[in-house]
């Protein structure tokens, strides 16, 4: 029991620590790729000690949700850690608290606070990125929801622990239509919930075509830390998520020993880097879509989440 | 249909990923806004068509099937395209918007709605097989490729969009044909080879045709033949 | 053998015909041609009267003929004849494409025609009738004006489309034949099997076939290439489209009819009878607007079409043989129709209706053909289509289906009214005060092919010859004749 709570204290850090580690590569990847030589990977590291030794300065027309925002924004994904499989395949301590959909609740829940704070601040570009992001948001949650009720309707649970042991470590289902569908649309969905391209450029300084990045304009020194750090652990998380439950569960521990677990790690980091690799891929080959072709984006992902949701539901 | 006893199931699932390749394959043809993209989609759907048949036909190795799927990749994959550039070369190989009737996002949902109907109907035929093993992906697939073919025909307005509506209808109706009628004898797979390439010939000519006459493409602007207009 | 030689005829013709540039040989060729082939058609046709079963096999389980099959044959060896002597003197080379093109195309499109009754393997027959299409498209957007071009795309894309989902039906039906396990996938092995095919597959066979190709008939909703293609295309080749190729894939359609016979839940025959019926009216209210006189023609062909599928909706050999003989009159007088339509063209070159007033004055050979073909294709006694629908009609009251026989006469009553009402305006309408009446002189082939057409259009409404007769009654049994 006690191992069990050690191991769950153990996925947080994990997920705290090397979040920005994951950001670091993927930037330096990204300027590698245009013959650039970027940013060292660390620098994400150093960019959060000098937020935290800044001084705050905060709007005098904002409200306490301006204030509390940073902290949701924080332990939202930390949250999510304690309910989804990271380091081992055999359900934590807290993994019933929730279930997947709980678990894009909590989720939303941070993006939501976020929102409500870049209008809260009375910055013209804060309330017109939110307005953005809101609509990518809407668009993306039928198919959300549509994964998951697949999902859950093959592996007869919710849990993610039970759904990956039913549905994706059985070496046939790999190649299920299904599955593989599902894979696509999830990616997509990726690109759209964390800003990336071709929803939006993460690497641009134009107030007035940002949608992710608007939200953490008017933050600076301890909630300018909170709010970037809190917005790499979710999509560290989302990638965990994506790899753990749907893709490839493989080397995760499934025993109880502190060597297994210790060494689920590097593979874990493993299987983050090939991810990041074919993210980077994807993202230096598209350019950004105009703002109404998003719908056209989001629609084509749900179409595809529909089709595997036929096909796998009509072959019972 | 006792041909797919044998099948193991990584090419059942391979086979499944297929058809559903093929249907993602078709919406890309309905939801397309150039005319470039949409012959890649078709190019795209043809490709899973004769991969369909070269899975179906692996095991137990029949030739006949590998044969139609040579037959489908030369002459849709390969010669189709050609013989279009050769025909209508301007139209296919610009950057041309298309005319649609409804958006993007509305003509995907109306594709995704067919789409659920074509499994409705076709689930009753397959339970009429004994063993439905590939069928019950290949009919349902194939008769969406055939509805939602027809759908693009109906909602585009230039010509070359149009053809390639008319050929992803046979597209679909052929994905279900290899699963159907593994069997049907050779000259029929020839004759109809033949008969796309001339359909292609000849929508080809009466496309440039057409284009001399009115100087584009655009076929949803002929509407003179009509009773109600008052002359 | 005799079918073999059948068939090589038109490509011979095509072929050659296309060697040269030169109209005359190849209008000459042509024309030689199909009186070789009707030759051979009307020794075939009774060969399968005289023969005992009633068939003749070239090659067994791939091409064979029956009666039904040699009534089509010889009802496209006469259009044949017709169609090819009128283009002699009406096909004029220097505003529209070169004569090559034409008869060359032309003798394909026969050619296609030809194959379709003799093929009996059901899936060659898709491929046949695909044939006849692709032949006929550009023969449709032949005189390269905006109009026929418009027509000739709508006729490629919504046959096409028909065609595709025929072509899903034909592999359906393949599957209930092999899942019953028949061995002879011919029409006559199906018919044999069918009580073992699952009523399921027939069902959604049959549902496909009918929609597929019913928009190759014309049937209603459909239908809205056949005013347009069959109105715009060179007159003859409208002889041709009308009078026997929408017949052809209807003759496909109707070899259904006794497979599906075996499965009664399916309703095959309730289906004809809506279709029908629906078609009979559209048709007949549309005839009512229509400002150009081809298409009324062409309208007349989406009637009568629905007046046979009804015909045979109904069932029983009364009503099948009635239906039989409407086949021939509709043929016969269609393309008689089309004949004077053409001349009325050539004469005073507008397809206008409302322009065309005073036919009779200005040429009473074209006058007295366009009200004769107006009153044989509306139905009026003596004439043969009179002789055909009243049976039908009486058929129908015999079997008790008061509703189906009272809305066929409302329809072909108002068709009959808008068809005389047009004509007769045509025909004998006073042209405005003051214009000359420029007497017209009609090349000598077109006056031929209307006197010959005319002849079996007025005798069989009256007499009808007893090999003929006898052809008629072995087609509908064919049939099958049950229902």
């Amino acid at each position: 029991m006690s191992k069990h709570i050690l191991f769950n204290a153990l996925q947080l850090l994990v997920v705290m620590g090397f979040s920005p580690l994951a950001m670091g590569v993927l930037n330096r990847l990204k300027e590698i790729v245009q013959s650039k030589q970027g940013p060292s990977i660390f620098q994400p590291y150093r960019d959060l000690y000098k937020l935290f030794s800044k001084d705050e300065v905060v709007a005098e027309e904002s409200s306490w949700i301006f204030r509390v925002t940073p902290y949701i924004v924080f332990v939202a994904p930390l949250f999510v850690t304690l309910l989804i499989p990271v380091l081992t395949s055999y359900p934590l301590f807290w993994a019933f608290m929730a279930d997947m959909v709980g678990a894009g609740f909590v989720l939303a829940l941070g993006g939501f606070f976020a929102s409500l704070a870049a209008v809260d601040s009375a910055n013209p570009y804060g309330p017109m990125g939110a307005s953005r992001t809101r609509m990518v948001g809407f668009l993306a949650e039928p198919i959300f929801l549509i994964v998951f009720f697949t999902v859950s309707f093959v592996a007869d649970s919710t849990i993610p622990f039970i759904v990956q042991q039913q549905w994706v470590t059985p070496q046939s289902n790999f190649f299920k239509p299904s599955h593989i569908l599902l894979l696509v649309a999830f990616v997509m969905l990726i690109l759209a919930e964390k800003g990336r391209l071709p929803i939006d450029n993460p690497a641009g300084h134009f107030e007035l075509a940002m949608i992710e990045e608007s939200k953490e304009l008017e933050y600076s020194g301890q909630g300018a830390a909170l709010m970037k750090w809190g917005g790499w652990m979710k999509f560290f998380v989302l990638m965990i998520i994506f790899l753990n439950v749907l893709l490839a569960p493989w080397g995760l521990a499934s025993t109880m020993n502190w060597g297994a677990v210790l060494w689920a790690i590097p593979l874990l980091l493993i299987k983050i880097l090939l991810f990041i690799v074919l993210l980077v891929f994807i993202e230096s080959s598209l350019a950004k879509l105009r703002l109404f072709r998003i719908s056209e984006f989001m629609s084509a992902a749900f179409v595809i989440a529909v089709v595997a949701m036929l096909t796998s539901i009509f072959k019972q | 249909m006792q041909a797919f006893q044998n099948m193991t199931p990584l090419l059942a699932n391979l086979n499944a990923l297929a058809g559903s390749l093929f249907i993602i394959a078709t919406f890309g043809i309905v939801a397309t806004r150039q005319v470039r993209a949409c012959l890649k989609f078709f190019i795209l759907q043809s490709a899973l068509l004769a991969a369909s048949a070269f899975l179906l036909g692996s095991n137990p190795l029949s030739m006949h099937l590998i044969a139609v799927g040579i037959i489908n990749l030369v002459a849709k994959v390969w010669f189709l395209p050609w013989l279009l550039r050769r025909q209508v070369e301007e139209e296919v190989y610009t950057r041309r918007e298309i005319t649609q009737v409804f958006s993007i996002p509305a003509s995907l949902i109306i594709a995704l709605l067919l789409t659920v109907a074509a499994y409705f109907f076709s689930l009753p035929w397959v339970k009429t097989a004994a063993d439905a093993g590939a069928l019950s992906i290949n009919v349902p697939v194939g008769l969406a490729g055939l509805l939602l073919g027809g759908f693009t025909l109906s909602t585009r307005r230039e010509a070359v969009p149009q053809l390639l509506g008319i050929l992803a209808m046979e597209n679909g109706a052929f994905f279900a044909g290899i699963a159907i009628a593994p069997d049907l004898p050779m000259i029929a797979e020839l004759a109809l080879a033949f008969d796309i390439l001339l359909l292609t010939f000849v929508v080809g000519v009466l496309t440039r045709a057409v284009h001399e006459r009115i100087g584009s493409t655009a076929v949803g602007k002929l509407t003179n033949l009509r009773e109600e207009v008052q002359q | 053998m005799i079918l073999f030689v059948l068939i090589s005829i038109p490509l011979a013709a095509a072929a050659l015909s296309s060697s040269s540039s030169q109209a005359r040989f190849g209008s000459m060729i042509s024309v030689i041609g199909a009186v070789a082939a009707l030759a051979l058609s009307g020794w075939v046709a009774v060969d399968v009267i005289t023969s005992s079963k009633h068939v003749l096999v070239a090659i067994p389980g791939w091409i064979a003929i029956d009666a039904l099959g040699a009534l089509i044959l010889l009802l496209i060896a006469v259009v044949n004849v017709t169609a090819t002597l009128f283009s002699v003197g009406y096909m004029d080379f220097t505003t529209t494409g070169d004569s090559h093109r034409y008869y060359l195309n032309f003798n394909l499109f026969v050619f296609s025609m030809f194959i379709v009754p003799l093929l009996q393997e059901p899936n060659i027959v898709w491929i046949a009738v695909e044939l006849t299409t692709l032949f006929s498209v550009l023969l449709v957007g032949f005189e390269n004006t905006r109009e026929a071009l418009e027509a000739a795309w709508k006729y490629v894309v919504l046959t096409l489309m028909g065609a595709a989902i025929a072509l899903l039906g034909f592999l359906v039906l393949y599957w209930a034949a092999r899942q019953a396990g028949i061995t002879h996938y011919t029409w006559a092995g199906l018919e044999a099997g069918a009580p073992q095919m699952s009523p399921v597959l027939l069902k959604a066979a049959f549902t496909l076939i009918l929609v597929g190709f019913g928009a190759k008939v014309g049937l209603v909703p459909l239908h809205t290439w056949l005013p347009d293609a069959h109105s715009q295309a060179p007159t003859p080749v409208c002889a041709l489209l009308s009078g026997i190729e929408t017949t052809a894939v209807l003759y496909v359609i109707l070899r259904l009819l006794p497979v599906m016979s075996a499965a009664p839940a399916i309703h095959a025959n309730t289906w004809l009878l809506i279709f029908g019926l629906i078609s009979v009216g559209t048709a007949a209210f549309l005839l009512l607007r229509v400002r150009d006189y081809k298409r009324l023609f062409a309208f007349s062909t989406v009637e009568h079409m629905g007046i046979i599928l009804a015909a045979f909706g109904l069932g029983g050999t009364a009503a099948h043989t009635a239906a039989m003989l409407q086949i021939v009159g509709h043929t016969l007088t269609k393309s008689f129709c089309f004949y004077t339509a053409g001349s009325v063209l050539q004469m005073t070159g507008t397809r206008n209706i409302a322009s065309v007033r005073s036919v009779i004055r200005r040429s009473p050979l074209i006058g007295v053909a366009l009200l004769l073909g107006g009153l044989a294709i509306a139905g009026a006694p003596p004439f043969v289509l009179f002789l055909s629908e009243f049976s039908i009609l009486r058929a129908g009251l015999n079997q008790g289906e008061y509703l189906t026989t009272g809305l066929l006469v409302f329809f072909i009553a108002i068709a009959f009214f808008a068809i005389m009402n047009h004509i007769g305006r045509m025909v004998f309408g006073s042209t405005e005060v003051g214009d000359p009446i420029r007497p017209y002189v009609l090349p000598v082939s077109s006056r031929m092919t209307l006197i010959l057409a005319v002849v079996p259009v007025i005798v069989l409404g009256v007499y009808i010859p007893g090999p003929l007769q006898q052809l008629i009654t072995l087609a509908a049994a064919v049939l099958g004749g049950r229902g």
